[in-house]
């Protein structure tokens, strides 16, 4: 019965299902809110206010011819797609969302899930190179550079909050948020501002989309990819899109906590969890409406000169603290 | 620079490996027909190499075979954003055939939408940039405000874009009043606007970083590789057809030729921002002193004989056509000599990376959009024998005849 159970959680909700379904959403009012900043309606006649406009683009993908070149390196060109979207969907599985903890929780899974993200990167590094295409490389190119840039502040927001916490388990993260508002909205708050702006970069957004930027290479390392390749791809960046958001609320915002009426919290949690994503949503969703497109050197520059120097002030106000 | 120069390159990199960025024909930087290959080094532009020659539209053939009446038309279609300029351009040619001069209110009236469309080319231009340095906020802002100057054209001339409204011997509509008050209304809106814009280009970091310092020329460099409009006046020189040669009422009319002096993209940008600004005081200007009386004078089918040539400062610069007429009612050589053709060596020399001043991949696209392009202008050829690796330029004359030979 708890094998069931188990697997239900995994497969439905709050898993792959629930996740894949939440990620269309989540990339229509995406671009249902970019687009009002910019005065455009966005999509508007698929479903409601164009809310299947997502789902409807994932169908059409898929039904597109799949075009393989002759150069790729096929057997890679073939499995990365499929690995991009397991791995952000993984991701999702260890977020809390139903309870305090995920559906996979262990003793260290921030180390696990900030991996994760690196990996994807690393994804999209080789989907760039295995397409031998000129625009691809580029933006493989870029990809790596951009990933020197962000990651390391990243990763000193997430595990400052981990020191806050004395524990590397994300279980704990949320449990100390959920108790404490000061630890909430206190020490980690720069944190939270260091760790959304590197969300941007991870998910190529404006002012960061600087691998997959249209006017300069095109499409960057997506150029080769076609039909369900590119449709894969695409859900990728909506999960990635969804499941950053999630983690962002699990360490800086207390996860899928509030105050809650005994009884209910398999109802108020996950509504919870929901609010506080779509308010991480918001964020990035403007801050994408904001700016111009970064140059490449001059975004490695601004992440070393201010970005780091501000995660190393983040732990030591944390280590202060504790 | 030229293919063998490339070729040049090859040995002396630090990566051991160049390789060739294609840009254009299709390409979602240019939305017009041309191609560059640059040679890069990781992101860095060693080479480029520009090709034009993708859309011979056999304009200046096609005028020969059809009347002056037919050519206004025909002209228009060289090009979609300057067509004002271009009409107006081969109207005064004409007139200047006949040697007469047309109503002061239909120069006014000429002069007025010259100037609107400079607006909406301006405008353009302006969210093409934003687009280009992957600013789509602004993109859309400044496409939402040229639907203003868009609906004045729209109801001055009964066309929104091709506006068909210069004629031989004048225009073609009288301007009313309620639609003067409705274009003082639209030109308080774009001054308010474009003041916001001009703010938001010299406030936004992400603006400035990427356009300041980008696709520098000298004005030394301008001058010798024969820079025009928005381009050259970027680079701190002071010249405009509309002050060199006034044609219309440009001795007239007040404005200020505006000029920069950083040289680089951003000095472009607010170049056609403050321009577009003087145009706005223009038309204002125009509204208030144009006197009464007819907007057009009849003028017969066939020119006299004799060869005329009229300038216009078109959106993108100086723009020239020439014409010939040997008494009948067709041309007997028309040509038509087109900014962006113009200035391309300039964007050759802009993005060619020096000692001083490197140039990016992420930059190509700005550097190519700052001069304005518009590529279907431009086709001109040459020949190749790749079997000899032998290229040539045949005269007109060389060509008729190949023709003619050929057809048989």
């Amino acid at each position: 019965m708890d094998f069931l159970l188990e697997l239900l959680q995994i497969l439905v909700f709050p898993g792959i299902l629930f996740a894949i379904g939440l990620a269309f959403v989540y990339e229509w009012l995406d671009r249902k809110i970019y687009a009002r900043l910019q005065n455009r309606v966005g999509p508007l006649y698929t479903g409601p206010s164009g809310i299947l406009q997502p789902f409807a683009d994932f169908i059409k993908l898929l039904a597109k011819e799949d075009v393989v070149p002759n150069e790729v390196d096929k057997p890679l060109f073939n499995a990365l797609p499929i690995f991009a979207l397991t791995l952000s969907l993984t991701g999702f599985l260890a977020l809390p969302i139903m309870d305090l903890r995920g559906v996979i929780s262990f003793n260290g899974d921030l180390i696990f899930l900030i991996a994760l993200m690196t990996l994807i990167c690393i994804v999209i590094m080789y989907s760039g190179i295995s397409s031998a295409n000129r625009f691809s490389t580029v933006g493989a190119e870029r990809a790596a550079l951009q990933l020197l840039g962000y990651e390391i502040p990243m990763m000193l927001s997430a595990i400052s909050i981990g020191i806050l916490a004395s524990s590397m388990w994300v279980y704990d993260i949320v449990s100390i948020q959920a108790n404490s508002l000061w630890f909430l909205i206190g020490p980690g708050i720069l944190g939270f501002a260091i760790f959304v702006l590197c969300g941007q970069a991870e998910l190529e957004r404006i002012p960061f989309d600087i691998p997959e930027a249209e006017t300069e290479i095109v499409a960057g390392w997506l150029t080769e990819f076609s039909g369900r390749k590119l449709a894969l791809f695409r859900l990728t960046k909506d999960v990635e899109l969804l499941y950053l958001s999630g983690l962002a609320v699990a360490l800086f915002l207390g996860g899928p906590s509030g105050p809650v009426i005994p009884g209910l919290e398999f109802i108020l949690y996950p509504l919870y969890f929901l609010l506080k994503t779509l308010f991480v949503l918001f964020l990035l969703t403007t801050l994408r409406a904001l700016f111009a497109r970064l140059r490449i050197d001059q975004m490695v520059n601004f992440s070393w000169k201010y970005l780091v120097p501000l995660a190393i002030l983040q732990v030591l106000i944390v280590r202060v603290v504790v | 620079m030229q293919e063998e120069e490339l070729q040049k390159t090859e040995k002396k990199s630090a990566y051991e490996l160049f390789f060739d960025i294609p840009v254009g024909p299709q390409h979602p930087a240019l939305k017009e027909p041309a191609f560059f290959k640059f040679r890069v080094e990781g992101e860095r532009v060693v080479g480029v190499d520009v090709d034009v020659s993708y859309n011979h539209r056999g304009i200046e053939r096609a005028l020969e075979d059809r009347n002056y009446i037919q050519n206004i038309y025909l002209i228009e279609r060289i090009c979609g954003i300057c067509n004002v300029a271009h009409t107006l351009c081969y109207a005064q040619a004409v007139e200047q055939l006949h040697g007469k001069e047309i109503p002061s209110r239909a120069n006014y009236i000429r002069l007025m939408v010259e100037e609107l469309a400079r607006i909406h080319s301006h405008t353009l231009w302006l969210g093409v940039a934003a687009h280009e340095i992957g600013f789509d906020t602004l993109f859309m802002y400044v496409w939402r405000d040229r639907e203003v100057v868009m609906d004045l054209i729209e109801m001055l001339t009964g066309n929104r874009v091709t506006t068909a409204i210069n004629t031989i011997g004048g225009v073609r509509r009288d301007v009313s009043d309620e639609a003067k008050d409705k274009v003082k209304k639209g030109m308080n809106i774009l001054e308010e606007r474009l003041k916001y814009y001009r703010k938001v280009a010299l406030n936004d970091p992400t603006v400035n970083a990427r356009c300041s310092g980008v696709g520098i020329l000298k004005p030394k460099d301008a001058i010798r590789l024969c820079a025009v409009g928005p381009t050259l006046r970027a680079s701190g020189v002071k010249n405009d057809v509309r002050r060199d040669d006034p044609y219309t009422l440009h001795d007239e009319v007040p404005f200020n030729v505006i000029t920069f002096d950083t040289m680089d993209v951003f000095a472009r940008v607010l170049v056609r921002i403050d321009e577009t600004l003087e145009s706005v005081n223009m038309v204002r200007y125009c509204l208030d002193h144009m006197p009464n009386g007819d907007v057009r004078i009849k003028l017969p089918l066939s020119p006299p004989v004799g060869e005329a040539i009229s300038r216009v400062e078109a959106p993108r610069g100086e723009l020239i056509h020439y014409a010939r007429s040997n008494g009948t009612k067709n041309p007997e050589r028309y040509k038509v000599r087109t900014p962006t053709f113009e200035n391309l060596p300039s964007v050759s020399e802009m993005l060619t990376s020096k000692s001083d001043y490197e140039v990016n991949i992420a930059d190509i696209p700005i550097t190519l959009a700052s001069i304005d392009p518009c590529f279907s202008c431009t086709a001109r050829m040459e020949f190749r024998d790749v079997s000899k690796g032998k290229t040539w330029i045949w005269s007109l004359k060389e060509l008729k005849a190949h023709c003619s030979k050929s057809r048989r």
